[in-house]
């Protein structure tokens, strides 16, 4: 057995599951026999996918298995790094990067293309047996040079390899250093490791570094945890209220404009970042949408979510956001342009790599708030292969921002709720430790009232819309003012339902200016009517305008009392006044300052006047222009003339479709009308086709020709646009 | 979950709930730190605010101790963010100070050159500076060292000021407590203020700001300059003076517009102050005339703007503002408070008065309908004597005629805006009115008499807001105000607030025309009480006429 593919023929079912559960790429989908497995397996993509899920130390060992010849064996490896090394191999060998032959460890064939041509620093193993031995003997210049090219990169240039300096030239004969090429020198691979004293790395990582930070109390990280769930359900449920009354309008190009993030940061009463994550959230858990109007708002997903309990609804914010590819640190990142929220710029790569990876860390260390430079190298030593090293930082700092701000920490540590959550336990827990709601307020009073705890969701509604909000937390504040109590009004309620609705929830007795002022915004709501209309009718008659609304004649006006002296009339007020003249009354108009409007009615258009066009009569043209025109029309019949001539031939040497020019085709309908003679036309249809039509013309009309088609026997009418040529049969 | 008695909120307002048993504890725990915004009935609030925490910071307070505070009381977890805040905030106090170098004179010096490196290149400061010494140390002009604190401020790096103040020229006072004692509250604000070295006590009317006055002049043992409203509160701060101190007539002097003497308490008016003879201030030079040692401010909400600038130069003195409402209309309150010093002491009305040093007081909010006619007028009145035609209708005047009647023997004031709506009243009620124009013998010679019972009733403009004390006056009717202003209908509150002898409590009345602005106007003047925890009880005319109440 050689090949990896025997290789793996070769093993058990459960082997090749923890290949496939390490490298989910291999079966999705899955190879229809082992031969395309191995080949899937050792390409260069898969290879590359499986290379990230290394960390340094079995980077380091995988470098040192790439750097010797196959066949080779693990104590060489050991020896080679660390005798720690045997169960980094056996992992290696696990996910399938290292594999057993029958003369001992090899790698897939693309493994060295994958991991760069010099790992480790490390140049080409030597064509020739070296003797290594009379390294010690190297002149003093030889050995500056090699000290030089030790640690890698392996190349050195120098000025003419025909012509080397004192150390090269005896490093070239000694074969200790390979000319490339004129200008180029490498170190073989031997060489390197023997100098740096048989082992390939500098320093052998063996150990993740300690992950240092603030030790916390777990009791107070389970507060602080809980009070950033409860804060980050209410941020998420505010922002959705908030547009649902107030939708966005998102950007052309998508997402949401920067105004409008500035204006939802200060309803939060957060930072942007913090918004830009927020509304990231309500979008990655299908709580808003952006309708065709590019309008962004609450869906109807949001009310179902509202139904939930809270950790339910928690954990549904919390695993969009543990999987998303969408980073939304990078809204208000300072460098980067300004990127828009639930816009199209925010996917990156290993977002959810690292994310995950955040988590771990700091599930393995309980009770620590990490140093944010400890946690940058227990991160690097965890994943020391970069694809996207620039923002890998970034990402993980973002990432314990974003973990405080869902209550997966609190003061930085990972919470009980965190804990929960990664390993995918009930989340019960939140619902019994978040503050218990509460069903009653404190009225105050300065027209303030005190919920002192969350409140329960329909009286909270139901005070939302009666007081405004003026400080939130584990409490709210509100207060009530006019303009707040008539907005209840407008929403339907009447004086006595807000104030029954207060008292039976305020837990002290409702002070007596909040009662005056609701009694007496109720009194005045609605004292003032707006109402559309066409015309009033007023007499200070009453008993006239009894009579006009009891005339039957008069019920066209569709008349309403709306105060004893005043109707109002569906009618305008000239067909008013015409009506109530023909039943006998004696109207007259009123200005709109109150004057009646007295004279003869002499209206003026506001529009331009626009006479019509003499039609029959032409006036008499001058001689000039006479001549003018004769001169034009004899040239142009002599053109037409012979066009129509070589059409005529043209159309009998084809049996083609009559054609015509628009002039001749109403020239010759004209003519064959007034003599009922049967018409050849060409007739094109909708979609441009034209067909051969034999009619008898009957009239022309709006730009139709009436005629009887022989093929249908019915009459029927052509547009004379699409009539394409006429011929007399 | 602990059962604490304070709900931080997230825009770092604190909830106090007031009926909670470890309430009180809580209240002087976090009273160091946080300002007190409002003090109802059940649950009051303060707010985290900068200034507060370098108050702290400045009184030896670190940020573990206030969060550990937080935490303690708190009945919810505290918001992390508010945590890191306050401790970002208090780390940013101290990281500049402002010395008295033996060489240089006043410097700025820092432990943080970055600080130092980006206020000196801020616009407002660089004027200030003199030359550079070192990387650490910059001179300061030493008649900018008020402006520099509140351009500092500003910028969000206060400097810590370790200039210290003059002594100023020393002169023995004491306090003489026979058959009186200083309530424990007065001797906290006097201690508070003179540790702190500048600043303003907040107590309610008739809380005794005077006393503390004198407290502070006992502690300074200093010339002291005095500044009040108007000559009758120069006389009566005299008075108190010749009181409870050792200080001797000949020892007070007198600075108005009467009288303009210099001795080594004078007690000056804003009024003559801000005089201007040939377009300058012609007694600003009071404030160099001698080497104070200390300056009072009395009722420093009214302060006027030139001595808001004057202040600005006199930072090396002790400065003390006495108020009772420091609510300005113009929302200077920011100004009093970088120029005369940070609040050091305020509580909440309704504690002193559950503690009997101020009367309890009713306030009543007696609703006038208007006449169909005076309906009509204020209909159809201009905007800006829409106002005036509904606060001076003739139907308060009945209200007004019966509340009199009705408390017949007691010490009553009428107290309005409008001068011919006064002489009204007057007339009709058959009592003397004091005006602006009313001599300031002759006022006293009234106020003298209605201390004395020999008249009960008084009608009074708002010459008698401030600092008219009137020990004995137990009901005062509002008929007009200065629209909507909050502090004036404290203040005037605060007329009766004095203790009675008997323990009466006093009983305000405001006369409002209802369904007109006079009630919009109620509503924003009642606010502060309001939140002081005073509930107004609101009754209708038609009740009074039929003699309900």
């Amino acid at each position: 057995m050689r090949s990896f593919s025997d290789y793996l023929r070769s093993v058990d079912d459960a082997d090749l599951i923890s290949l496939f559960s390490a490298r989910p790429d291999l079966v999705s989908p899955v190879p229809p026999d082992i031969a395309s497995l191995a080949v899937r397996a050792c390409s260069a993509p898969s290879l590359a996918r499986a290379i990230d899920l290394l960390n340094q130390w079995q980077l380091q060992v995988l470098e040192a298995t790439a750097s010797v010849n196959e066949p080779f064996t693990a104590k060489i490896i050991a020896s080679l790094t660390d005798k720690e090394a045997a169960p980094a191999l056996d992992y290696l060998i696990k996910i399938g990067l290292v594999y057993p032959s029958d003369d001992g460890l090899r790698v897939p064939t693309q493994l060295r293309e994958v991991i760069g041509g010099e790992p480790a620093g490390l140049g080409p193993a030597s064509m020739v047996k070296l003797k290594l031995s009379e390294l010690d003997d190297a002149p003093a210049d030889s050995k500056k040079i090699l000290e030089r090219l030790i640690w890698g990169p392996p190349r050195g240039s120098v000025g003419d390899v025909k012509n080397p300096g004192p150390g090269v030239s005896w490093l070239l004969e000694k074969k200790f250093l390979v000319a490339l090429d004129q200008r180029t020198v490498i170190l073989p691979r031997e060489v390197a490791i023997e100098l740096r004293g048989k082992k390939i790395h500098k320093q052998v990582s063996a150990k993740s570094p300690e992950l240092t930070g603030t030790k916390r109390d777990k009791k107070q990280i389970d507060l602080a945890a809980i009070a950033n769930v409860s804060t980050v359900l209410r941020w998420v449920e505010e922002l959705l209220n908030f547009w649902a009354e107030e939708p966005a309008d998102a950007l052309r190009a998508g997402g949401l404009g920067v105004r409008d993030l500035k204006v939802l940061s200060n309803h939060l009463g957060v930072d942007e970042a913090c918004t830009a994550f927020i509304a990231e959230l309500a979008y990655l858990s299908s709580l808003i949408s952006i309708d065709a109007n590019d309008q962004i708002l609450p869906s109807n997903k949001f009310d179902i979510w509202l139904m939930q309990t809270p950790a339910d609804r928690w954990q549904m914010l919390a695993s969009q956001w543990l999987i998303t590819s969408r980073v939304s640190g990078l809204v208000s990142r300072l460098e980067s342009k300004n990127v828009a929220a639930l816009g199209p710029e925010l996917d990156r790569v290993n977002a959810s790599k690292i994310r995950g990876l955040t988590l771990a860390l700091l599930k393995e260390n309980p009770d620590i708030a990490p140093d944010w430079n400890s946690f940058k190298s227990v991160l690097d030593w965890r994943a020391p292969v970069r694809r996207n090293s620039s923002l890998q930082d970034e990402l993980a700092e973002w990432t314990l921002r974003e973990a405080e701000w869902l209550g997966i920490t609190g003061q930085g540590a990972i919470s009980k709720y965190g804990i929960g959550f990664i390993s995918g336990d009930d989340l019960e827990v939140i619902n019994e430790d978040l503050p218990k709601t509460v069903d009653h307020i404190l009225i105050q009073s300065d027209n303030t009232a005190i919920a002192p705890g969350p409140l329960e969701h329909e009286i909270s509604q139901s005070l939302a819309m009666m007081a405004e909000i003026e400080s939130r937390g584990g409490a709210t504040v509100y207060r009530f003012t006019e303009a707040t109590i008539r907005r209840a009004l407008d929403h339907g309620k009447t004086g006595d339902e807000i104030r029954s609705f207060l008292a039976k929830t305020s837990k002290t007795p409702m002070p007596q200016p909040l009662e005056y002022l609701i009694a007496d915004v109720a009194k005045k709501h609605g004292k003032l009517r707006v109402g559309n209309t066409s015309s009033f009718i007023r007499c200070e008659d009453t008993a006239l305008i009894s009579q006009i609304i009891n005339d039957k004649k008069l019920e066209i006006l569709g008349l309403r009392r709306i105060a004893p002296e005043v109707v109002i009339c569906d009618v305008d007020a000239t067909d008013a006044m015409r009506i109530l003249r023909e039943c006998g009354y004696l109207p007259a108009g009123e200005s709109t300052n109150g004057m009646i409007l007295t004279g003869i009615k002499s209206n003026r258009a506001s529009s331009k006047p626009r006479p019509p066009r003499i039609i029959g009569e032409v006036e008499i043209p001058t001689q000039e222009a006479l001549t003018a025109a004769i001169r034009s029309l004899r040239t142009g019949e002599k053109s037409t003339h012979r066009q129509t001539r070589l059409r005529q031939v043209a159309n009998e040497a084809l049996g083609a479709l009559p054609r015509s020019t628009a002039n001749e085709t109403m020239d010759i309908l004209n003519q064959f009308i007034s003599e009922e003679k049967t018409l050849s036309i060409g007739y094109a249809d909708n979609n441009g086709g034209v067909t051969h039509r034999i009619i008898d013309p009957i009239r022309i009309s709006a730009g139709s020709l009436i005629a009887r088609d022989h093929a249908t026997g019915e009459v029927q009418s052509f547009r004379i646009p699409r009539i394409t040529g006429v011929a007399p049969l | 979950m602990s059962d604490g008695p304070l709900i931080v909120q997230s825009d770092k307002t604190l909830l106090l709930d007031i009926d909670h048993p470890l309430s009180v504890e809580c209240r002087r725990a976090i009273a160091p730190f946080a300002e007190l915004e409002r003090s109802p009935e059940h649950i009051h609030t303060y707010r985290l605010t900068p200034l507060g925490l370098w108050n702290a910071r400045a009184a030896g307070h670190d940020a573990e101790q206030v969060i550990d505070t937080l935490i303690k009381y708190s009945r919810y977890a505290v918001p992390h963010s508010i945590l890191i805040d306050v401790a970002e905030t208090m780390s940013r106090y101290g990281r500049l100070r402002l010395e008295m170098d033996p060489v240089h004179g006043l410097i700025l010096i820092t432990t943080d050159t970055a600080v130092l490196e980006e206020v000196i290149r801020a616009k407002k400061i660089a004027p200030l500076l003199g030359a550079r010494i070192d990387s650490e140390t910059i001179a300061v002009l030493p008649s900018q060292r008020g402006q520099i604190k509140q351009s500092l401020l500003r910028l969000g790096w206060p400097a810590e000021d370790f200039a210290g103040y003059v002594d100023g020229q020393a002169h023995e006072i004491s306090l003489v407590e026979n058959g009186w004692k200083i309530r424990p509250y007065q001797e906290l604000a006097a201690e508070g203020f003179w540790h702190g070295g500048s600043g303003v006590v907040v107590l309610p009317c008739g809380a005794g700001k005077t006393i503390v006055g004198a407290a502070a002049m006992a502690h300074a043992k200093a010339t002291t300059l005095i500044l009040v409203t108007n000559t009758v509160a120069a006389r009566q701060w005299r008075d108190e003076l010749l009181k409870r101190t050792t200080l001797n007539e000949d020892e007070i002097g007198e600075y108005s517009g009467a009288k303009k003497e210099i001795r080594p308490v004078t007690i000056a008016t804003y009024q003559v102050m801000t005089k201007k003879k040939n377009g300058v201030y012609a007694h600003l030079d009071l404030f160099d005339s001698y080497d104070w040692g200390l300056i009072i401010y009395d009722e420093v909400h009214l302060l006027p703007a030139p001595i808001f600038r004057f202040t600005a130069d006199i930072q090396s003195r002790r400065r003390l503002g006495l108020t009772a409402t420091l609510v300005r209309e113009d929302g200077m309150e920011g100004e009093v408070f970088s120029l005369i010093g940070p609040k050091r002491f305020d509580v909440p009305w309704k504690e002193i008065e559950s503690q009997g040093y101020i009367a309890p007081a009713e306030c009543i909010e007696v609703r006038v309908n208007l006449t169909e006619a005076e309906r009509l007028t204020y209909a159809t009145a201009e905007p800006e004597n829409r106002y005036r035609t509904c606060a001076t209708t003739r139907t308060k005047r009945e209200v007004v005629e019966l509340l009199v009647e009705k408390h017949k023997g007691e010490q009553i004031l009428v107290i309005g805006q409008y001068l011919d709506q006064l002489d009204e009243l007057s007339e009709v009620l058959g009592v003397p009115v004091i005006k602006g124009d009313t001599p300031v013998k002759e006022r006293e010679i009234l106020f003298n008499k209605f201390r004395s019972g020999e008249i009960t009733c008084l009608v009074v403009s708002k010459v008698a807001n401030f600092s008219i004390d009137l020990p004995d006056a137990t009901i005062a009717i509002q008929v007009s105000g200065a629209f909507g202003s909050r502090q004036e209908e404290a203040q005037r509150l605060g007329r009766i607030l004095r203790p009675k002898s008997d323990g009466r409590s006093a009983t305000f009345y405001s006369v409002i025309s209802r369904d007109t602005i006079d009630q919009d106007f109620a509503q924003n003047r009642q606010r502060f009480l309001a939140e002081q925890g005073y509930s107004y009880k609101i009754i209708d005319a038609d009740d009074v006429f039929q003699g309900k109440i």
